[in-house]
């Protein structure tokens, strides 16, 4: 007891020098942290306060949340000069909002549930499961369309919902997504990856050097894509044009045992853990010999390491005994929700963005394919002029954007069951079943057939397919 | 070999590995924020060599000059400190409340208390983000200073109210017979003597604050409202271009004073943590 006593009545410890106790720093922060709270916690931002035109108040506001661009360049020209030239010039307070991509569901979600966010909402993929939140973007479609003529194909099928005829997004771009090879590697073996046959003659030779093939099949983006696009070049679909799954197929075997080769003789057990960066930092990193991805590879590899982006070549996906049907790497995909506060200057930005698009495809180095082509005059000679090398090496995006780039769920529409098997990566999840043995092919297009069944059954009761 | 040099040598057997393992991060977090691009990746020079370009602090200049880092990280201080300060209002009366006055339900309430704690973010933040629109607190700072103290405070109190069952009641009898009200004995001697479990308290609360994701990312979208755990996922992080160097170097910079603030109330930390210094 008097031990206790003497503990807790023990003065302040004195510090030689005059050094302030530890006791003295927790008083002084609390009284720091009482000011805090005072004064920080109810204040938006120190720089909301700041006007951003100066003498000048503007009449509108619309704010717009969309992922930190690939190319930090296209982020820096859309929030600095051209959403501000736009703001000034219809007078209104452009507010710019950047997340990561893979946080535009969890963020999508949250608007939705408090009913209360941006006026204009961006996603990568044809948001087709928020019909009902959503306005029809028709006349924007049509005010576009008045302008610039037909929208490509693929975009009106991302957006469009044949069943409710209401277009459900606004598509101002989609990305191409080429396969990106290594030239000095395949000219090693003296092979070109135009077709998955000669893919996967090459892939022991090219693991043999060091230098796998990489093709995630993991739960991501980059997964998604190439195994869906390689699922089409074999004549393998989820649905059939008429909205109907179609997947329990021969082509669906043969492209599942055809993908189990590939990992298993010219693969690694990385592509089960594949992010969205794996792609780059393995072909960065010299180890890739081929990746199916968008140019973020040879972009990056530009900048950090011009010798190696020197030899990476871009092509169509290769074929396969069906084709070359790829599909896009990313759709740009605004929507407008039924609660946004200013629906009618979104409407607006959306048409002037989309009339005038050269300035989004120019600053985001090509990414940015415009929905509507006609909005970007000579596109293909844009792509020819691009200084990188070898000269004319983005040439070939225009001929992928032409004949090999469909939507996600061709031949039918993105559809919100299409939405769903997309969003929940149940592709790649078949594909990796498959390759490491723990179905046969046959059973994983059975099993994964009558999963999107269900799924498709679900959506049909909901009245949207 | 003497007894004493053998302990020693038993205690470097073990403690050692621990050190190495739990260091690691930090050296690969530094050495990471001192390569340049090019250099990382060069798989040659992983993990323990520098290469081409490297060493730098390209990486901490891109950090400050061309992202709003230094804003995050002073809202990352502010949300921090006001839920610290929030959450020891509410958890120190609550967990004396708990542990003193309520007698047979006190131990049902706290072991309550705690469950509440264990509810995932990844529940919650739908319905709290119709609350948050509800009361206009979307992109503000503030909303996070509401919706923290909803994890730190139950967990505070859990734990305090463990601490203050330790501090014996004949301390408060003595105070309260010498004429000291109840508000007094608890000011003046329980929670002076109970500063091991305030400042597990602290320490911990802010720990939770800055490392906090969900609610961050689901409430605040604007650059200059984001706190450091988002901040850098979404600027550092473009598509599929991860930019490493200045992403360790973002998340070397806050886990410095946090690590020197675990050391310099180390002694105090595990005492509150074991349930205090009588035992």
């Amino acid at each position: 007891m008097a031990d206790d006593s003497r503990h807790t009545d023990r003065p302040e410890e004195e510090v030689p020098g005059g050094r302030t106790t530890r006791r003295e720093i927790l008083r002084k922060a609390g009284a720091g942290s009482l000011l805090v709270v005072y004064g920080g916690a109810t204040a938006k931002t120190s720089a909301a306060a700041v006007p951003q035109f100066r003498g000048r108040q503007l009449k509108e506001t619309l704010r717009i949340v969309q992922w930190s661009h690939f190319v930090p360049a296209y982020d820096k020209w859309f929030d600095n000069v051209y959403v501000k030239r736009w703001g000034q010039a219809n007078d209104t307070e452009v507010l710019v909002d950047h997340i990561n991509v893979t946080d535009i569901p969890a963020r999508a979600a949250a608007e939705v549930a408090a009913q209360s966010g941006h006026d204009l909402f961006f996603f990568l993929s044809p948001p087709a499961a928020y019909e009902d939140q959503v306005i029809d973007h028709k006349d924007i479609v049509q005010q576009v369309s008045k302008k610039r003529g037909k929208m490509k194909d693929l975009a009106h099928k991302a957006t469009y919902n044949p069943r409710t005829k209401k277009y459900f997004a606004f598509s101002d771009n989609y990305v191409p997504d080429p396969a990106n090879y290594r030239t000095d590697l395949w000219g090693e073996i003296g092979l070109k990856p135009t077709s998955w046959d000669i893919v996967l003659k090459a892939a022991p030779k090219l693991r043999a050097m060091g230098n796998p093939i990489g093709i995630g099949m993991s739960n991501e983006l980059d997964s998604n894509m190439a195994m869906m696009a390689m699922m089409m070049c074999f004549g393998s679909f989820i649905q059939n044009k008429d909205q109907r799954v179609v997947l329990n197929s021969k082509e669906t075997v043969a492209v599942l045992k055809f993908a189990r080769e590939l990992y298993r003789q010219g693969m690694s057990n990385e592509i089960f853990a594949w992010t969205p960066a794996s792609n780059n930092q393995a072909f960065l990193a010299g180890r890739l010999s081929l990746a199916m991805n968008a140019i973020s590879i040879t972009r990056s590899a530009e900048l950090l390491n011009p010798e190696l982006a020197a030899k990476i070549e871009l092509l169509p996906i290769p074929k396969g005994p069906r084709g070359q049907l790829g599909l896009e790497h990313v759709m740009g995909a605004y929507v407008i929700w039924k609660f946004a506060k200013n629906k009618r200057m979104a409407k607006k930005f959306l048409v002037d963005l989309e009339t005038k698009y050269i300035g989004a495809f120019e600053n985001s180095k090509f990414y940015n394919f415009p929905s509507w082509p006609a909005s970007v005059s000579n596109i293909k000679r844009r792509l020819e002029r691009d200084p990188a090398k070898p000269a004319g090496k983005y040439t070939i995006l225009g001929e992928i954007a032409d004949k090999h780039t469909l939507n996600p769920g061709w031949p039918g529409y993105s559809n919100a069951a299409i939405d769903e098997i997309f969003n929940t990566f149940l592709i790649p999840q078949m594909f990796a079943e498959v390759a490491q043995d723990k179905r046969t092919p046959e059973d994983a297009a059975r099993a994964y057939d009558r999963k999107f069944r269900e799924i498709f059954q679900k959506w049909r009761n909901q009245k949207k397919l | 070999m003497p007894l004493r040099r053998r302990d020693n040598l038993l205690n470097w057997l073990v403690v050692g590995p621990f050190a190495i393992v739990l260091a690691f991060p930090f050296y690969w977090m530094l050495q990471t924020s001192l390569k340049s691009e090019l250099d990382l990746y060069n798989t040659e020079n992983v993990p323990f060599s520098f290469g081409e370009g490297s060493p730098t602090l390209d990486n901490y200049r891109f950090l400050f000059s061309d992202t709003q880092y230094a804003q995050w990280l002073l809202n990352t201080v502010l949300v921090g400190l006001a839920v610290v300060a929030i959450t020891l209002v509410v958890s120190m009366p609550a967990g004396y409340a708990l542990a003193r006055l309520s007698g047979r339900w006190g131990q049902s309430l706290g072991v309550g208390l705690f469950l509440v704690y264990l509810v995932p973010p990844t529940l919650l933040f739908l319905p709290l983000s119709r609350v948050i629109a509800e009361v206009g607190l979307q992109d503000r700072l503030a909303s996070l200073i509401l919706v923290y103290p909803g994890f730190t405070i139950p967990f505070a109190t859990w734990l305090l109210m463990g601490f203050f069952k330790s501090i014996p009641r004949e301390l408060e009898e003595a105070a309260l017979v010498d004429g000291a009200s109840r508000l007094r004995a608890l000011i003046r001697i329980v929670f002076p003597i109970s500063l091991p479990g305030i400042l597990t308290v602290v320490i911990f609360t802010f720990s939770l604050c800055v490392n906090e994701f969900v609610y961050a990312i689901a409430f605040i979208t604007r650059s200059d409202s984001k706190v450091v755990s988002t901040g850098i996922y979404t600027e550092l992080i473009r598509g599929d271009v991860f930019y490493w160097g200045a992403l360790m170097a973002a998340t070397l910079i806050p886990s410095i004073p946090l690590a020197l603030l675990y050391n310099t109330f180390l002694d105090r930390f595990i005492a509150g943590f074991t349930g205090g210094a009588f035992r």
